[in-house]
């Protein structure tokens, strides 16, 4: 009993000299600072946007600033929740991306039903209270440290000045005075208290606050959870049922065309040579044509092979690194890859990262002017598989106006992952793409 | 000698078929890859038959079936050969709609025994049938007069496939290496048991045949 007591209270007064205390401490300054700021946003663009909205003339006006509030509230939840992993090491996952509509009203609607969005708000809210004890455990600890310094500040400073010091003290009252050299370590005992005081506040504050980025900033409640996946499966299989259609056409318009142009140049070239061995036909014209029927059925081969790489690509059977290393062989433009992969990834997802690269390869190729082109895969932290694919081009590079690397997300949608594209004008064109290492 | 328009929109097929054609001594009027263009060859030209694929720009589904019906109701007399790399039940029961007269539907494949394939287009320019053997098993397939094809042996179905076909008594014989006589038996036998009309002529038994199978 008495150790356990000895043991909490050792826990309780060394806490203010760990570095997590300082981190806490830093979350509570920036944190309540961006959450007193997010708030003020947040409401100001509400309350306007409802305000006008509700005016005949303002309401596009209106309408506007509500869709700004919620993009704003968005950015503001990223914010947040970098704070959250940066400060205290807290991570929670972003909510899905949001998805663009087509067409102005549909864009409109969708802007107004994103979920994440208005919870974001509701955590902008939610903030203000929690943002206030944040910054009032931050003001304790900091007077609270002052405090310490009286007695040092005592007979530094005095020079004979006349007069009491006045001692803040935030916990009781607010002030009082000291006299003397000897009351100065009332003072610095006080302060102590206040480090103490401010020093659990922050952790409780904080974590207080972490169970609302968790609830509000992260991805979502389950019922979103399952509408995401409702909707990435209906990818999954439009995906497929195109891939097929693919196949199909490819086959049709391909080998099946050159394989049936091979039976008729075949089937004349047997015309020609005529039944019985005495009849010695044309044959300059027996020779062009099975000339024609070689050639169809080399093309046959071909096509085949192309279709067959296009389904499953068979380097890919020793694993990515090594298929990516062909991949770039036979780019247009010098390509080179580094790979530093742990665990060997599910084959889906090998198949997702490489037809990733091929597609961004080719992206890079058709559209970059590049001249070097690097294929960068490792696995990350746990269970993540990171490709990053970049070129040295001129960049500009535009997602929404790409439909290749639209697709390419959707594909990567299917199985929780995710791209990022970084293209500034100029370049260099970073395009990321982040995978489970299981599907 | 037979005036033929093709359209297929592959080039390779396309220029092959008319040399194929050529080459036999017919003479290739139009080649077009399209439906729109067939239409338009095909009133500039008349010819005694169309060779029509399916799948055609410019959305490469069934152009070449809605080209061909559209031809057949402007244009009867003109006959239409379907020539795909598939064999749709759907397809054949529309090309079937309108009766079987100048109508044919083969596979591509058939290509590759001239001889027959040229026979097939003779048989449809001069108003007859082709229709491809896998057009013949579905409609067997399909039938609902399982009763009926059930009493028959084996060769007689082997016969009424090839009647369905298309083909006149000698070339059944040719191909079974029977006799003509033999046929001829085997024809009546099958008649008799499925109650069809005895007719002596090619194109009219066909007719008949298909209609018991369709129906």
């Amino acid at each position: 009993m008495d150790e356990d007591i000895r043991r909490v209270a050792g826990t309780v007064l060394r806490a203010p000299f760990t570095r997590r205390t300082v981190r806490e401490l830093l979350y509570c300054g920036i944190g309540g600072i961006t959450g007193v700021i997010g708030f003020s946003i947040t409401v100001v663009m509400l309350a306007l946007g409802l305000t006008i909205s509700v005016s005949v003339l303002g309401t596009v006006v209106g309408l506007l600033l509500l869709i700004l509030a919620l993009r704003v509230s968005r950015r503001l939840g990223g914010l947040h929740r970098r704070l959250a992993w940066w400060l205290l090491r807290y991570q929670v996952e972003a909510p899905p991306k949001f998805q663009r509509g087509t067409g102005i009203l549909n864009r409109i609607d969708k802007r107004l039903r994103d979920r994440a969005a208005w919870r974001g708000v509701t955590y902008n809210l939610v903030k203000l209270p929690v943002a206030a004890v944040q910054l009032y455990a931050i003001t304790i600890a900091c007077i609270g440290l002052a405090d310490i310094t009286y007695p040092v500040d005592w007979v530094l400073f005095r020079h004979g000045a006349t007069g009491p010091m006045v001692v803040v003290f935030p916990l009781l009252g607010g002030t009082f005075n000291v006299y003397g050299f000897a009351g100065t370590y009332l003072a610095a005992i006080a302060g102590a208290f206040c480090v103490l005081a401010g020093t659990w506040l922050a952790r409780g504050i904080n974590a207080g606050d972490r169970r609302l980025v968790r609830s509000l900033l992260g991805p979502s409640s389950m019922s979103e959870r399952v509408s995401e996946l409702e909707r990435t499966r209906t990818l999954a299989v439009e995906d497929s049922a195109a891939a097929l259609r693919r196949v199909e056409r490819d086959l049709h318009d391909g080998a099946q065309m050159r394989l049936a142009a091979l039976a008729m140049n075949l089937g004349m070239a047997r015309e020609k040579l005529g039944d019985d061995d005495v009849a010695r036909p044309d044959s300059a014209t027996v020779r062009e044509l099975l000339d024609a029927a070689h050639r169809n059925a080399v093309d046959a081969l071909a096509d085949l092979r192309d279709l067959a790489r296009g389904i499953h690509p068979p380097a890919l059977d020793n694993g990515l690194p090594s298929a990516l290393a062909t991949l770039a062989a036979s780019s247009a433009i010098p390509a080179s890859v580094t790979a530093e992969i742990g665990d060997r990834p599910a084959p889906a997802i090998e198949t997702i990262a490489y037809f990733c690269a091929a597609e961004l390869i080719a992206n890079a190729t058709k559209h970059s002017y590049a001249n070097q082109i690097k294929i960068n895969i490792f696995t990350e932290r746990t269970g993540v598989l990171r490709l990053e694919v970049t070129d040295d081009g001129i960049g500009g590079a535009d997602a929404a106006h790409g439909s290749g690397l639209a697709g390419l997300a959707q594909r990567v949608s299917t199985v929780d992952g995710r791209i990022d594209l970084s293209s500034p004008p100029g370049g260099p064109t970073t395009v990321s793409v982040e995978l489970p290492l299981k599907a | 000698m037979m005036r033929v328009v093709i359209a297929e929109d592959a080039a390779l097929l396309r220029e092959g078929l008319t040399r194929l054609l050529e080459d036999r001594g017919h003479s290739v009027c139009a080649a077009v890859t399209d439906g729109d263009a067939l239409l338009a060859a095909v009133a500039e030209h008349e010819p005694d038959v169309a060779v029509v694929d399916i799948r055609m720009p410019p959305t490469h589904t069934d152009e070449g079936l809605r080209a061909a019906l559209a031809m057949r109701k402007a244009f009867p007399g003109t006959g239409v050969l379907m020539f795909s790399q598939y064999i749709e039940t759907s397809y054949s029961a529309q090309l079937l709609e309108g009766g079987a007269a100048g109508v044919g539907y083969l596979l591509k494949d058939r290509v590759a025994n001239v001889a027959e394939f040229a026979a097939a287009l003779e048989r449809v320019a001069g108003g007859g049938t082709a229709l491809d053997p896998e057009v013949v098993s579905q409609l067997f397939r399909a039938s609902r007069q399982r009763g009926g094809l059930a009493t028959l042996t084996p060769r007689e179905r082997q016969v009424l496939a090839l009647m369905a076909e298309g083909r006149s008594n000698s070339a059944i014989a040719a191909d079974l290496v029977v006799s003509g006589g033999a046929v001829e038996k085997h024809v009546a036998s099958i008649f008799t048991k499925l109650g069809l009309p005895p007719d002596e002529s090619d194109n009219r038994r066909v007719l008949a045949v298909l209609h018991y199978l369709g129906g």
